[in-house]
């Protein structure tokens, strides 16, 4: 690819990455302490995750994890319309944690978020821990155990189950990760806790809408199509409804 | 490690001839840690620290020859988020006031945090972008295995980045079949369009990392991934550590004067 194309490409990708208000915080907007104790919750995270994705995947591990990575990356650069006049973008805690399980789907997400801060500025390098303890932990983690909590409650293998889970589970990560990102410049001290909690929650909220859509339609997909590559793939008939309607 | 396939070309001046190209990739990642480090976590209000820092890095910037407008195009597109900070400017109490309209006010002290959050930002995306535009991504990585980060995690994140290209393009390819076939006209049908094809480049990508498994394994790959350790201790390496480090404590020494 020449120069020219090359950077034409590039900033095109920074557009699409860089929505208004995201959750990737940038370098210079968080204080010592919450650097601090952020990264070393991070490192803990990445060092368990890359300890669990290796026993339970074995040698497939390296190939599996980045082609995975490299899906989620692609996948945060599509935008699409929300309900409401907007558009916005894909962030995949769920979708890579419904998918892959919690530690594969973690240790993804944490993968695109040192690929995004290292290569493409998308977030800083001091506040890495910050991005991957909100959207990691709070987003991928978090996002799938209430999925699956909720699945076990509505019905394990229904699609109906499955559907209402994925939709709140998507939705709840992506608002509850706002708030997380809102209270850390708070401490921070970069803007005062009412204002980041108005601006992160009244922007996530719709963002959290379109994430919950865009998630459900994708794993839905999945579900009518390859049930077997659900991290819980479901017991019974996987074919609630046909793919074509006729 | 061989990365060839890359689907974008971020080092555009890694084939220049400076002192700053002459340092090992494992030196130059190592300056911009330490650099990015010292800038972000320096206190508010730190002016003399940070136009130490600022005239070290620009100095550095000129005298390797990069790219000014390529670097200072990237850093403009990357300053988007400056907007969240001023929004806040707008309703912080504290110091005098210094401007009012209704509930909006503008504050010293406000000032004070906007320069200083844009300030740091500004210099850390500046050394940041200066370094990737200056080491290619291969160097990088094997920058970071020599620098004692997990092999496995290194080994994830160079094949993420072969592959991003791949599904960049196939992504694209299935936007182009969907709209040559006018499924991308109303809002609805393309966020059911876009979510199916998510869905179904899941189902690709899988497969295709079953495949490269493969192929990885008919090649000989036993699970782990092999670290080429060929870096060696030269004395200019060690020089511009120490001289970065003087210039650190130079300008943290500044604010007290």
């Amino acid at each position: 690819m020449g120069d020219l194309s090359s950077l034409i490409f590039w900033s095109g990708l920074h557009g699409v990455l860089f929505p208004q208000l995201a959750l990737h915080i940038p370098d210079g907007f968080l204080s010592l302490p919450v650097s601090l104790v952020t990264w070393v919750m991070a490192i803990a995270l990445i060092a368990t995750a890359l300890g669990r994705v290796k026993g339970e995947h074995q040698e497939r591990t390296v190939p599996l994890m980045g082609v995975c990575a490299a899906f989620i990356f692609a996948a945060q650069m599509i935008n699409f319309p929300i309900p409401g006049g907007t558009s916005g973008h894909l962030l995949g805690g769920t979708l890579a944690g419904v998918l892959l399980g919690p530690w594969a789907g973690t240790l993804v997400m944490t993968v695109v978020f040192i690929v995004q801060a290292a290569l493409f500025q998308d977030g800083g390098l001091t506040v890495l821990g910050a991005n991957i303890f909100n959207m990691g932990l709070i987003g991928t983690f978090g996002g799938y155990y209430l999925y699956k909590a909720l699945r076990s409650t509505l019905g394990f293998n229904s699609w109906r189950g499955m559907s209402i889970a994925v939709a709140i589970a998507s939705w709840t990560s992506v608002v509850l990760a706002s708030v997380a990102t809102a209270l850390q410049l708070a401490i921070s001290g970069t803007v005062s806790l009412t204002v980041a909690l108005i601006a992160m929650l009244g922007w996530h909220i719709l963002i959290g809408i379109g994430e919950a859509i865009i998630t459900l339609i994708a794993t839905s997909y999945v579900w009518r199509v390859r049930p077997d590559l659900l991290y819980d793939p479901p017991q019974r008939s996987p074919l609630p409804r046909p793919l074509v309607q006729r | 490690m061989l990365l060839h396939i890359g689907a974008f070309q971020l080092d555009v001046n890694s084939q220049g001839v400076s002192s700053w190209h002459r340092l090992a990739p494992r030196t130059r990642v190592l300056c911009a840690i330490l650099f990015v480090f010292a800038t972000a976590l320096t206190p508010n209000a730190r002016w003399e620290t940070w136009l130490v820092y600022g005239g070290g890095l620009m100095s550095l910037i000129v005298s390797s020859r990069a790219t000014l407008s390529i670097l200072l195009k990237r850093v403009a597109i990357e300053s988007s988020f400056i907007g969240v900070v001023l929004l806040g400017t707008l309703f912080r109490e504290g110091g005098t006031v210094l401007w009012q309209w209704g509930w909006l006010q503008i504050t010293s002290e406000g000032l004070v945090i906007l320069g200083s959050v844009t300030v740091r930002a500004l210099l850390c995306l500046l050394m940041l972008n200066f370094l990737v535009l200056t080491t290619s991504i291969s160097a990088l990585l094997h920058a970071l295995a020599t620098l004692k980060m997990p092999p496995l995690l290194i080994a994830i994140l160079a094949s993420m980045y072969r592959y991003i290209g791949v599904l960049i393009e196939e992504f694209a390819t299935m936007r182009r079949a969907a709209a040559s076939r006018n499924l991308l006209n109303s809002p609805r049908g393309q966020r059911l369009v876009l979510g199916n094809m998510m869905g179904s480049l899941f189902i690709r990508t899988y497969e295709r990392g079953e495949r490269v498994h493969y192929a990885m394994l008919s090649r000989g790959y036993t699970g782990l991934p092999c670290v080429t350790e060929d870096f060696q201790r030269r004395s200019q390496d060690i020089w511009a550590i120490v001289s970065l480090i003087l210039l650190l404590l130079l300008g943290q020494v500044v604010y007290f004067l």
